[in-house]
């Protein structure tokens, strides 16, 4: 596994020892570790990963037109294989106190803002070392207390194969100011449909009264592995918004780690998964209500075909003295074939008296009544199927907030129900 | 709101049944070797297939290690402090009726409000009563004998139904299941055997009464119970413990077989002693339960009030193999003062159309630390199956905790399963509501606390779902939320 770091860059890092210490300190999880209980990693470690190649001028801008979303305006970051490449990306005009950047130059421009936050949120794992010891790039993203951003700011994951499985580690820091507002759309996806992993690190920081909205969209190929381990701090009276759509790859584990840190902030997670033949999608959410006032909701609904795998595993934990924390969690699961399978674990903690804490689940099939309906009217078996999912899926894809995201999203998994067709009796 | 004071008084209140029996016992020098094991089958006067049996679960316990997921915390157990065997002085020659049984031993009884010749005539249950390690008194054997059932202790099993043992014995919670219910296994002293025939709905309900007494000794207690074909089957499990400081360790494995329309309903309440207000003391309760529905629309209901032991680790399970089999658990866990408790269930489909349901209401007081921790398992041929799980807690004062972890397994796409948890407090409107009706704090808080337990205690035999009431109220007077 340490064949995918090594990169001629980490030397800059004073955090980069630590991880490669890290590396060799840390054990690789087994389905024995309660957190990789469902899931396995033997898959990705049958692959001989190396560190990704530098693909910046595998495509041009024709190519890039075929990628973006018409009518989406945006201030656009494009990365190739975890690579910045301003080329391809377009911010446009930002504000005074907002900066968007490579996070590579901004280290090693010796920015002693972006040096003091890096590496400062994430939470311990060894895909967390791994990135850090081998990460290539990454983006950057400051506002200043007060600056709001109007157009969402896009991330554009592309990952392009080369003869031998890559690894791309691409690595965000996202800090607002107070008062500060922003929206950011991250988008992974590949042009071919080579083995690679995206082994991801976000770290987001929220200032008092900060608001985040943070739209993310897994689209990698169906070969992909990918990673996201995404940790978040909320100081008092900030709200975040997080929708995570996942479509994409072969093996996918995404981690969501939330601290409060200040009273009165506000943690949506809202979450779309849709597995088919031969996916595994893996959720772990880890909401902290560290101080008293909070209010967290997770909401994850999933559709299984073919023989498609869902882990959802989420846990809140109210600790002593948190009192008034407001805990919602939810995972909805549509079975639509034999051979699927979801095995989900919410999980609350709570060390506190004067809370609201609940969660649900379910587990079900589209039901025969609402089927019977719909054909009553005329429409066709198949289509009746695909509205009724679409429908469970909509609670979803109606959390994202610009229209022409919405119906990408709502195209993609009419698509991937299609596709699946034929698991659907 | 908040009468921390109340609270106090609550926490610190004695332990209602803590009083000692003297009783001369005939006990075991403390320490586990295989001689031992040799030593409690031979007292026992076991035949050898019980004592090999035993010897391989003891080498198989030498193998293993103790867990250590649950959300329990305790020193180490020192297991070579324990004695494993002992019996009341009189059970060389077993009483025949009750004229015969120690009238201490009675009066303990007494005491803990079980009169037993009351009951034999007012609630015609029968009782088999065990007193530390052997059963010293058992009743009604006769009208029971006339219907086919065989109710008796396990160890006068082994020797008058050596066959069904052999069979039975080990087959739902095996030797090397768990670090426990190995332990068990190899140093069981004794228990209940229960069989129902075919088509036989037992005319009673059975109960039995356990008792820690001896001073140091672990109780290892073993039920076994099979309802044949269309037999029913009603099983009462209480427990109370007299006072003591060290801490003492109840490893039971309770086994339940149900074949084909048959239904065994088995009510726990268990109120031993939780230990003082500094959490010295009290039992450790490791219990291993499990019921296996082997034949189709077979039925195990359980249902559980635990209010006492200092830690409970106990997760009745139901196997459902057979088609349209039902497992269901309801429990209501009451944690206070130092408490631990880690339990739930685990509903394991195997077979179509099984159907599953499972409600725990968890109340947790002072220092008290309470995890569900349950399993529900569809399998991939588990068509049509269903799971409905509710999980609520109760919080009561800002020291206490409740988890909830539950999993869920999903592997048939026509399964439905819904799991709902949710974790409140007793809100100041409903007993501000209460009160303006002139109820006093306490009857309030008692009325919303039994409220909110009503689901489970519907599911209890009326003479137990009295006691569980009596109980609650005691467990949690004048805490107020």
């Amino acid at each position: 596994m340490t064949g995918m770091i090594s990169n001629g860059f980490s030397h800059w890092l004073t955090a980069a020892p630590d991880a490669h210490k890290q590396l060799f300190e840390l054990e690789l999880p087994t389905t024995k570790a309660e957190a990789w209980r469902y899931t396995s990693l033997k898959s990705l470690l049958e692959q001989n990963f190396t560190p990704a190649e530098d693909a910046a001028n595998a495509i041009q801008s024709d190519d890039l037109n075929k990628i973006l979303i018409p009518d989406l305006m945006s201030h656009r970051v494009v990365l190739i294989n975890g690579r910045y490449v301003p080329e391809l990306s377009a911010l446009g005009d930002l504000p005074t106190g907002a900066q968007i950047g490579s996070l590579r130059a901004a280290l090693a421009s010796h920015s002693e803002m972006v040096r003091s936050q890096f590496n400062q949120y994430a939470f311990n794992s060894l895909f967390t070392a791994l990135n850090t010891a081998g990460l290539n790039d990454g983006v950057a993203v400051l506002l200043n207390r007060a600056v709001v951003l109007k157009n969402p700011i896009e991330l554009i994951h592309i990952s392009i194969g080369a003869n031998q499985p890559q690894v791309a580690q691409p690595r965000h820091l996202i800090v607002l100011g107070d008062g500060a507002r922003a929206t950011l759309i991250e988008r992974y996806l590949s042009l071919d449909a080579a083995i690679y992993c995206t082994n991801a690190v976000i770290e987001i920081a929220l200032g008092r009264d900060a608001v985040f909205r943070h739209e993310r969209l897994q689209m990698e190929s169906e070969n992909a592995f990918h990673l996201t381990g995404l940790s978040l701090k909320q100081n008092a009276n900030s709200h975040y918004l997080g929708v995570n759509i996942g479509l994409g790859a072969r093996w996918s584990r995404t981690e969501l780690v939330t601290n409060f840190a200040g009273e009165h902030a506000e943690c949506d997670l809202q979450g779309l998964y849709l597995a088919g033949d031969g996916q595994l999608m893996d959720y772990h959410l880890d909401v902290t209500h560290a101080v008293p006032n909070c209010t967290s909701r997770e909401n994850f609904r999933g559709i299984l075909c073919g023989k498609g795998r869902a882990v959802f595993d989420g846990r809140v934990l109210v600790a002593k003295n948190a009192q008034k924390s407001d805990a919602a969690m939810s995972n909805n699961n549509l079975m639509l074939s034999e051979g699927a399978e979801v095995d989900t674990k919410p999980q609350l903690e709570i060390n506190a008296d004067d809370v609201k804490c609940s969660h649900g689940t379910t587990v079900g099939q589209i039901e025969p009544e609402k089927l019977f309906y719909l054909r009553s009217r005329g429409i066709s078996a198949p289509l009746a199927r695909r509205m009724l999912c679409l429908g469970f899926a909509g609670e979803i894809i109606h959390m994202l907030h610009e229209e022409v995201l919405r119906d990408y999203v709502a195209e993609h998994v009419g698509q991937r129900l299609e596709f699946s067709a034929t698991g659907l009796s | 709101m908040t009468s921390t004071s109340a609270v106090d008084e609550i926490v610190k209140s004695e332990y209602e049944h803590g009083f000692t029996t003297e009783i001369v016992s005939d006990t075991f020098p403390p320490g586990l070797n295989e001689d031992v094991v040799r030593a409690i089958s031979a007292r026992k006067g076991e035949p050898t297939f019980m004592t090999e049996w035993r010897l391989k679960a003891y080498r198989h316990w030498l193998t293993m290690t103790e867990p250590e997921w649950a959300a329990v915390h305790y020193p180490k157990i020192d297991f070579q402090s324990i004695s494993y065997f002992s019996a009341p002085k009189r059970s060389e020659d077993a009483p025949k009726s009750l004229d015969e049984i120690d009238p201490i031993l009675l009066e303990t009884y007494q005491k803990l409000g079980i009169p037993l010749e009351e009951q034999k005539v007012l609630a015609g249950i029968a009782v088999d009563a065990v007193f530390d390690s052997v059963s010293v008194a058992t009743t009604f054997r006769k009208s029971l004998a006339e219907a086919g059932v065989i109710f008796c202790s396990i160890s006068e099993a082994v020797h008058d139904y050596s066959d069904l043992i052999k069979q039975h014995l080990g087959s739902v919670v095996p030797h090397t299941d768990n670090y426990y219910a190995c332990l068990n296994a190899a140093v069981f002293s004794d228990g209940t055997f229960v069989y129902v025939p075919k088509g036989v709905r037992c005319p009673m309900e059975l109960s039995t009464y356990f008792r820690i007494n001896a001073r140091n000794t672990g109780q290892f207690e073993r039920t076994l119970i099979i309802a044949e074909e269309g037999a029913y089957v009603s099983y009462l499990e209480g427990c109370t413990a007299p006072q003591r400081d060290e801490n003492q360790l109840h490893a039971a494995v309770v086994e339940l077989i149900v074949m084909a329309d048959a239904e065994i309903k088995y009510s726990t309440v268990q109120n031993w002693y939780p230990g003082d207000a500094q959490g010295k003391g009290g039992i450790y309760n490791f219990v291993t339960k499990r019921g296996d529905c082997r034949g189709d629309r077979a039925k195990i209901s359980w249902t559980q009030v635990e209010t006492g032991s200092a830690i409970t680790w106990k997760y009745p399970s139901c196997l459902l193999r057979g088609e349209g089999a039902i497992g269901e658990f309801y429990s209501v866990a009451v944690t206070k003062g130092c408490q631990q408790a880690d339990t739930g269930t685990k509903m394991i489909h195997i077979g179509k159309n099984t159907r599953s349901t499972i409600v725990s209401k968890g109340i947790s007081a002072g220092k008290g630390q309470q995890t569900y921790r349950g399993l529900v398992r569809i399998g991939q041929r588990a068509e049509g199956a269903r799971n409905h799980t509710q999980c609520d807690s109760l919080l009561i004062g800002d020291q206490c905790s409740a988890n909830t972890v539950p999993y869920i397994e999903v592997k048939h796409p026509s399964a439905n399963m819904e799991h709902e948890a949710t974790t409140s407090k007793i809100s100041d409107d409903q007993l501000f509501y209460c009160r303006s009706r002139g109820l006093t704090e306490e009857d309030a808080v008692s009325m919303i606390v039994n409220g909110f337990c009503k689901e489970v205690f519907n599911e209890l035999p009326m003479e137990f779902a009295v006691e569980a009431q009596k109980l609650l109220s005691i467990s949690l007077e004048g805490a107020v939320g």
